[in-house]
């Protein structure tokens, strides 16, 4: 196990939990759970624990949970499988991207986000699809239930896992395992009881999203889903001090920052802020050189040079932005030493 | 006062701007950068100054 000592970047390593069973898992689970050979039946057993105990935490019955590798495939399957003709797709301005490249596609738009986050409440009709975000991975902001919504609608919760519930009503749902530092490339995919859903994949058989996937690594984000939420549960309310804290310490001691959303209306673990003028791309190599690794919104630090359509789409300051994971490990210290070490940058780079 | 940030990346438009702001209560921005549009609305939030799009990758800034 790799220290994670100044990790606030989103990425973690894989839980202690699951990794101390991952030789085990790819030894009992190599055989294909489909097959009739009594190691594949075991392998069926075992996926089968592993698909109740990630069910049990998502608030999901066992047989509404389908695995996928990649999330990209659950963004299309989620929400193409929801289209009728004659359906548009609504989706708030901080959606993921993928919500974009699928919006592009079908009759489709775009809500419109106030600071918080909060996109306008669409009541919508019928036969339209919402594809809604429990919470945003870039800022943490919680997005208020689509109880008016009269559509079918998707659920992103790649963002929030399994610490916030799903809505009343949901057609189809998403979440990443990497939310409760699982391995990447297990996404878990379900499809609500009375959703009228089709596979928008090239398939043979109407309800199974068949795609090749990983049991052992599917194991270990189980067993990392149940150790995450007895750690989250036991820090909770500590991450939460030092969210407040962090909020205290940028406004007070260090001014000019516009944070993303309350405390309140925020996941604890998440916070994105934007300092005026700084170069977010100098800050962070700055701040990487004294063992601190953050994520940037900043239009320096992504591919195409635009700013982050979420931070925009908020009204926030794009330049200087940093964003933070405070993770089930991170300890007072820490925080403290990265919160030094940032005014002492700010000082000298407005300098 | 006209300001020319053209061909400049974030944050050197808005960076400029207020260094200019403590010469000239009014500033004519120029800018392409992406950035500059939702930057600029946030700077005035949060600095209580006043900014107005007056044409393309044009800005009229006033010192409040």
């Amino acid at each position: 196990m790799g220290s994670v000592t100044g990790n606030f970047q989103s990425e973690t390593p894989l839980h202690p939990a699951a990794s101390a069973f991952l030789t085990e898992a790819f030894d009992r689970g190599w055989a294909s759970p489909d097959k009739r050979h009594a190691e594949s039946q075991k392998v069926a057993i075992l996926l089968n624990e592993a698909k109740e105990s990630l069910a049990g935490h998502l608030g999901l019955r066992r047989e509404q949970l389908e695995i996928l590798s990649d999330p990209a495939i659950g963004y299309h399957l989620g929400i193409s499988g929801l289209l009728r003709e004659g359906s548009r797709l609504l989706y708030p301005a901080i959606s993921r991207s993928e919500v974009f490249a699928i919006a592009e596609g079908v009759p489709a738009e775009k809500l419109e986000t106030d600071s918080r986050g909060v996109a306008q409440s669409p009541v919508g009709e019928f036969e339209d699809v919402l594809a809604w975000q429990s919470a945003n991975a870039e800022t943490g902001t919680i997005a208020p239930t689509p109880d008016t919504f009269a559509g079918r609608i998707f659920v992103d919760a790649t963002a929030s896992g399994a610490l916030l519930p799903l809505p009343n009503r949901w057609s189809t749902a998403l979440w990443s395992s990497r939310a409760w530092q699982g391995p990447a490339g297990v996404s878990i995919f379900a499809i609500g009881d009375r959703a009228i859903w089709r596979n928008a994949l090239p398939h043979f058989d109407q309800r199974i999203s068949s795609s090749d996937f990983s049991v052992p690594l599917t194991i270990a984000s189980a067993i990392a889903l149940d150790a995450f939420t007895a750690d989250y549960k036991e820090r909770r309310s500590e991450i939460r001090a030092l969210n407040h804290e962090i909020r205290d310490f940028l406004h007070n001691e260090i001014g000019d920052v516009d944070i993303a959303g309350g405390i309140d209306t925020t996941l604890p673990h998440l916070l994105s802020f934007s300092f005026l003028y700084i170069d977010a791309e100098i800050l962070m190599n700055e701040l990487d050189r004294r063992g601190f690794a953050v994520d940037s919104g900043s239009a320096c630090n992504s591919a195409n040079m635009e700013p982050s359509h979420v931070l925009a789409a908020m009204g926030l300051l794009t330049h200087g932005n940093i964003r933070i994971a405070l993770h089930n490990e991170v300890n007072r210290n820490e925080v403290i030493e990265f919160l030094k070490t940032l005014q002492v940058l700010i000082a000298e780079m407005r300098a | 006062m006209e300001l020319d940030c053209r061909g400049m990346r974030c944050p050197l438009p808005i960076i400029k701007l207020a260094t200019a702001l403590k010469e000239s209560e009014e500033v004519i921005l120029l800018s392409d950068d992406p950035a500059t549009l939702p930057d600029l609305s946030a700077w005035a939030r949060m600095t209580g100054n006043f900014y107005e799009v007056v044409g393309t990758n044009k800005y009229f800034v006033k010192r409040l």
